[in-house]
């Protein structure tokens, strides 16, 4: 290189820094040198994220869902178990801040084309369902009481008799408590024996009498203690024992629900609010999720709605959750944990709630790198044969990870209410003290349909 | 030994009519039922309890019988938006059944859990004729001589002659109307073979029915002025027996007078097969997967016994 500009220099007239504008370089078709990026295999951080981006596009490219499904979950590593139904304290406000949910109190307020209106003894109670404590424009809890007088004149079907269903419910209850010559339940099995399949007779008649006004249930299909899998990442921690001590990794969590009855249907249920809404806050817990107490256990990282993704039937419904005998009410008044009846409820309904709408926007092709485009919605009731609670959930994001949580500013969001009794007992063959409001909330919920139909 | 429906025929005198009663064919043929869309959806049924309902490849017997049967009543409920007086009707299940007879002077007993049964409101009414009970006077029994007609029986001493239909007084669904059978045994030899399905179908069917006579018109035997008759489906799974039993009489004892009626549909195949994962013989697919060879006749005779008694 020296000697060249040196030859430049000697030559009279020619400066060397004063090049003729160069011909335009005939562009090369393809550079002459491949791209500068981080290795692959090496142990830095750059190496790590070109690892990430190489998984990310590898996903992004797979050409059906399975195959999604199968990349994703492909890399086994210990991971925490979560469980819907579980006796830790205060675990909804945990389960809130794994999976960014806003907790709602009461039902959302329904578009009155989309609720029909059940004929009732009086109007009174339909009024009194609608406004209950929420964090939205106080507006819109007035909208649907005033146009709420409604369908009278559309309807050409009349309502459903709420004396029928009422018979139906209170048929099915003593059918299994009182009619039905049954043995002695076996120890702690009690919720097998009475409250199990009364809830199954309960929602199978009260499905199939409703089907005639809800075309959606007609197409539904139901499934008797299905399988519901998530798997997904959330945060980041530090390795701290093993050969891969000290590296960064996100923390991951399964849940593994059974519930015991589910409702599949073949369209999605309508948006309760956009998708962009903030309803609340996400509760931030600075502990480690082993402290709640989560536990950690490596096996097959499962994604799982109830059924394959080849079924039609692919979004979810209404889910029918029964808690067992380990969380019976009893148990937690006679430790003196009385507040922490409600937190069992609520768990169960989010924990579930997030596992299944979360799988079934997966099995749509999103996923946390893809994320939603259009809000899933899907409901629960949680029982423990007497009491029910009412929970109704939006997913707005599947993003979670520490590097997409970044800038999402959407967050999940649950309704829920607390849990009331449907009766008060059973005695000689007569129910007594029957709950009409649970009632119709649970005939709502089977009502819940898109707008079309 | 030998089919265990003669011998059952025999126990419990009946006489054995072969296909289902004109009843349930005319329910069958009745085209305002909407029986084609119904069966799209049934198809989708035997898929979902056969290849979608596990996160594994592919369900057992254990999980996809019960599934297959569950997702078919579902279906069949869902047409009570189509015809109310079906929502008069209860699914038991585990329920238990006593019944006792006395058959030429030999006390003779059905016991136990009877699988599944429907209840209905009001009872089913008689599929045959006043002339066609008549005529059963001339049919006569067949008999083993010289094997003992309770051969394979359970010789037990009873210290209550017991008869209870599983239920309390009062019960508004007091009338048995299908009885379901399960063969979902995962292990072949666990599973009862057709035939033997077919003798427990109708040992169970005349017990319910035996029980509900006698708690309507009491214990002396006589022939009954309103049959009462109760229905059965059996499965495995994959192949259905259908039964209708009418119960004409309870005098038991001697050999002759009216006989018991039973229509009996056997082995109808739903499907014939159902692959999950493609079968590949070098490397060419000589079965793909999915369900193939639906039979929609058996879903139809399926639907017909449901509908039975409301339409």
């Amino acid at each position: 290189m020296a000697a060249l500009g040196a030859r430049r220099v000697l030559r009279p007239g020619r400066r060397w820094f004063s090049e003729t504008v160069p011909a335009a370089p005939s562009a090369p078709a393809s550079p002459l040198y491949p791209p500068v990026v981080a290795s692959i295999t090496a142990k830095s951080k750059a190496a790590k994220s070109r690892r990430l981006q190489r998984f990310n596009e590898r996903v992004h490219a797979a050409a059906t869902v399975e195959e999604k499904l199968r990349l994703y979950g492909k890399l086994q590593r210990p991971k925490y178990m979560v469980y819907p139904q579980t006796f830790a304290l205060n675990a909804d406000l945990w389960y809130r801040s794994f999976t960014k949910t806003v907790l709602v109190p009461g039902m959302p307020p329904r578009t009155p084309a989309a609720k029909p209106p059940v004929a009732t003894a009086g109007a009174t109670s339909e009024t009194g369902r609608a406004p209950e404590p929420r964090a939205e424009a106080p507006g819109d809890a007035e909208a649907p009481g005033a146009a709420k007088i409604p369908e009278p004149s559309a309807g050409a079907a009349p309502y459903p008799d709420i004396g029928e269903l009422r018979s139906l419910a209170c048929d099915a209850l003593l059918q299994e408590s009182f009619y039905q010559n049954k043995k002695r339940p076996f120890l702690y099995r009690d919720q097998d024996h009475t409250p199990g399949p009364f809830l199954t007779q309960l929602v199978s008649t009260l499905a199939a009498s409703l089907s005639g006004r809800n075309p959606l249930l007609a197409a539904s299909s139901l499934d008797l203690n299905p399988e519901v899998n998530y798997y997904w990442h959330h945060g980041k921690e530090v390795v701290v024992h093993g050969h891969r001590k000290g590296r960064v990794d996100p923390v991951r969590f399964q849940i593994d629900d059974n519930p015991h009855l589910q409702i599949r249907v073949p369209k999605q249920l309508p948006e309760v609010v956009p998708l962009e809404s903030d309803l609340g806050d996400v509760p931030v817990i600075d502990h480690k999720p082993s402290k709640l107490p989560l536990f950690k256990k490596q096996y097959e990282n499962k994604v799982f709605i109830g059924s394959k993704v080849a079924d039609p039937c692919c979004y979810g419904h209404t889910q029918f959750h029964l808690l067992p005998d380990k969380l019976k009410r009893e148990r937690f008044i006679k430790e003196r944990l009385e507040d922490q009846i409600e937190v069992v409820y609520r768990s169960n309904g989010i924990a579930s709630l997030f596992a299944w709408t979360a799988a079934q926007a997966m099995y749509q092709g999103f996923w946390n790198e893809a994320d939603v485009t259009r809000p899933f919605v899907s409901q629960a009731v949680v029982t423990d044969g007497k009491y029910f609670a009412f929970f109704c959930y939006q997913l707005n994001t599947l993003a979670l990870t520490a590097e997409t949580i970044e800038n999402n500013p959407r967050k999940n969001i649950c309704w829920a209410t607390d849990s009331k009794p449907l009766y008060d007992v059973v005695e000689n063959g007569n129910v007594k003290g029957f709950n009409d409001e649970v009632l119709l909330r649970l005939v709502h919920f089977l009502l819940n349909r898109p707008k079309e139909l | 030994v030998f089919p265990g429906v003669r011998q059952a025929q025999w126990l419990t005198k009946t006489k054995l009519v072969e296909g289902l009663p004109p009843a349930v064919q005319g329910i069958m043929d009745n085209p305002a039922l909407g029986l084609q869309e119904l069966e799209e959806r049934a198809k989708h049924m035997v898929s979902h309890a056969r290849l979608w309902d596990t996160a594994e490849v592919a369900p057992r017997r254990e999980r996809y019988c019960p599934m297959l049967f569950e997702n078919l009543i579902h279906i069949c409920r869902l047409m009570s938006g189509k015809y109310p007086s079906l929502s008069k009707r209860m699914l038991a299940r585990n329920c238990r059944i006593a019944a006792t007879w006395e058959r030429e002077s030999i006390l003779l007993q059905v016991r136990g859990l009877s699988g599944i049964l429907m209840n209905s409101k009001t009872p089913i009414p008689p599929v045959a004729s006043k002339e066609e009970i008549l005529d059963t006077k001339e049919h006569v029994l067949e008999t083993f001589y010289p094997i003992a007609p309770t051969i394979d029986l359970q010789e037990v001493n009873v210290y209550k002659e017991l008869n209870d239909t599983g239920f309390r007084d009062g019960y508004p669904y007091s009338h048995p109307h299908t009885l379901f059978f399960l063969e979902s045994a995962n292990v072949r030899t666990d599973r009862f073979r057709p035939d033997q399905l077919r003798a427990k179908m109708l040992m169970f069917a005349f017990g319910n029915a035996l029980a509900k006579a006698k708690a309507l018109h009491g214990n002396d035997p006589k022939v009954l002025e309103q049959p009462v008759v109760v229905q059965s489906i059996g499965t495995d799974g994959q192949l259905f027996q259908f039964m209708v039993f009418q119960l004409n009489t309870t005098d038991l004892v001697s050999n002759d007078g009216v006989k018991n009626l039973v229509w009996i549909d056997s082995d109808q195949n739903l499907y014939e097969r159902a692959q999950c994962v493609p079968e590949v013989k070098k490397r060419v697919v000589t079965k793909p997967a999915g369900i193939s060879g639906f039979q929609p006749d058996t879903f139809k005779k399926f639907l017909a016994l449901y509908l039975h008694g409301t339409v």
